[in-house]
């Protein structure tokens, strides 16, 4: 059951690495909106799957391993570092406070349509 | 040339197919499996600090850091950035589990664990983010 997370989460890895990669093309943007929009749209299926109340054990572990690897705390710290810190400089703040409250709003609005 | 970001993909997504994809999946399947086994062996119960997403999250965001800044001074396989900083280290941390555990923390009114989780997470992933870069950078 463990190596369906896994697997899930591999594939969850090419899928932010496309996602990402097509955003970022297309959105002029000086924030890594790539890294934003997978980890945002992760957010809010979590909440999503975490909603249903009756869903078989199996299932949830799969959807957490695939959104796990589909989004990246790592990069979302790199690329925040990279935005200029320090000193803390606007950009960096709007990459950290955009993804925090929007991520636990999207998490929540999830829940609440599921639950 | 800006530098290289983990989420930097030209040229074109679909030209670097099927080798990037594969470099991807590789590494994903590694960085997963150390997620997926942490959280498995150190299972944190409902409404208590989540010590292993804190956990992978941290020490993930010290070594991608750790990584790019080496990766800009030496020579690196043509799939590396796909198989290590893409697949490996951006799999073995994660967003939607951090984001869900704040939710859940606040909704049972832990507000200090929420806070404190919230500032261990971006305070310690920014900090670890700059050692990895200087220890790295140092590093020859």
């Amino acid at each position: 059951m463990i190596g369906v997370a896994v697997i899930a989460g591999a594939v969850g890895a090419l899928c932010r690495y496309l996602l990402s990669g097509f955003v970022q093309e297309r959105i002029d943007s000086h924030l890594p909106v790539g890294t934003l929009a997978v980890n945002l749209s992760g957010a809010f299926l979590l909440g999503l799957v975490a909603g249903i109340d009756n869903l078989e054990g199996g299932m949830t572990l799969t959807a957490a391993g695939f959104l796990g690897g589909f989004t990246t705390f790592s990069t979302w710290m790199v690329e925040t570092i990279r935005l200029g810190i320090p000193p803390l400089r606007a950009r960096a703040l709007a990459n950290l406070t955009i993804a925090l409250i929007a991520g636990v709003a999207l998490v929540a609005a999830g829940y609440s349509l599921t639950n | 040339m800006p530098p290289p970001s983990p989420s930097d993909s030209r040229p074109s997504l679909l030209a670097q197919f099927p080798r990037a994809w594969a470099a991807v999946l590789a590494g994903g399947l590694i960085g997963s499996a150390g997620r997926v086994g942490i959280s498995h062996y150190l299972p944190v119960s409902p409404g208590r600090f989540p010590i292993a997403t804190l956990l992978v999250n941290l020490s993930g965001s010290l070594l991608l850091a750790a990584y790019l800044a080496r990766r800009e001074r030496t020579v690196t396989a043509r799939w590396s950035l796909h198989f290590w900083g893409i697949g490996v280290f951006g799999s073995f941390t994660t967003f939607s589990a951090f984001g869900f555990e704040v939710m859940d923390l606040l909704d049972r009114g832990a507000m200090l664990a929420a806070a404190s989780y919230v500032a261990a997470s971006i305070g310690g992933g920014l900090i670890l983010g700059l050692l990895g870069q200087r220890f790295a950078s140092g590093v020859r």
